[in-house]
């Protein structure tokens, strides 16, 4: 399969305490122009996403296509998968700001697998998926909580 | 203090097959987004990918970084346009990471505006949780004021 790219892009006007920026989704064109800062980064959002909401929602996604794409390789397709992602963003001694933790709640209806066999293939995704390899790597923790809900 | 933030997707049906939706983040600047493994892996027809979420979130917290740093060296920018591109190769993962920034910033020349763009890749969040990716590339210009 050829390499697959994506593009976003951010705009940014003055300095980084009263500044502002617009981010766009170059690629698909799928969101554009929302407004980001460092204090509805660091503070409250209102309203406004930011790099850590952003790392959430593509850690959700891409788990959530590992996870479908275990259970389909084990014979059971999901029904059903509901995945909540949260990203902590922290300042760490001596290393300044990092991710530091992604935690995923999974819920799942899945026809033809049991709690047991739901956890095993939760495991296998978080293993595969290309977005949790790197936070790993990188030395943040990545917790798992699952809740089978049974089948159709 | 840790600063935390939410997204929740659902999903229905196979890899190839089904297909799923980011349902809304913490803040409510997003969603609902479709998002498909054909739209992922092929062509996007308007639909968002996590290698463009992840592009997204480099290239703002990039953004921040970077003002920060020139700010901090007495020289905040007017203005900085920065593009990130995330490369995916299925069964390898994610293999690169390139950022491209324009910067107008009164007061600096070129090897300044390059050696701050350099260490806002270091140092950015994103950038810190991405050191996994084996290629990452920084293009730096100054835009003529």
């Amino acid at each position: 399969m050829p390499r697959i790219v994506r593009d976003a892009d951010a705009a940014w006007e003055g300095n980084l305490a009263r500044g502002t920026g617009t981010l766009s989704a170059a690629t698909s064109g799928a969101f554009s122009e929302l407004g980001f800062s460092v204090a509805a980064r660091v503070g409250a959002p209102g309203g406004k996403s930011s790099p850590e909401e952003l790392l959430a929602a593509a850690h959700a996604g891409c788990f959530t296509m590992s996870l479908a794409n275990e259970l389909t390789s084990a014979d059971t397709p999901p029904g059903r998968l509901d995945v909540r992602c949260r990203i902590t963003m922290d300042e760490v001694d001596g290393k300044g700001h990092l991710i530091v933790h992604s935690a995923l709640d999974v819920t799942g209806r899945v026809t033809g697998a049991d709690a047991t066999a739901f956890d095993e293939a939760v495991e296998k995704a978080n293993a595969g998926c290309p977005f949790s390899i790197l936070l790993r790597k990188a030395g943040a923790g990545v917790d798992v909580t699952t809740r089978f809900e049974g089948g159709d | 203090m840790a600063t935390d933030r939410t997204a929740k997707v659902t999903w229905q049906g196979s890899l190839m097959d089904g297909s799923g939706t980011i349902e809304g983040v913490g803040s409510g600047a997003l969603g609902p987004l479709d998002v498909t493994w054909v739209s992922r892996a092929d062509t996007p027809d308007g639909r968002t990918s996590p290698e463009e979420l992840i592009a997204a979130a480099w290239a703002s917290c990039y953004s921040m970084a970077l003002s920060h740093a020139l700010a901090g060296a007495g020289t905040p920018p007017e203005r900085l346009e920065t593009q990130v591109t995330v490369s995916f190769q299925p069964g390898e993962g994610i293999v690169k990471g390139a950022i491209s920034v324009v910067g107008t910033v009164p007061g600096v020349d070129h090897d300044a505006f390059v050696s701050e763009a350099e260490t806002a890749k270091e140092n950015c969040p994103v950038s810190k949780a991405l050191t996994g990716i084996p290629e990452v590339t920084l293009d730096a210009t100054l835009a003529t004021a």
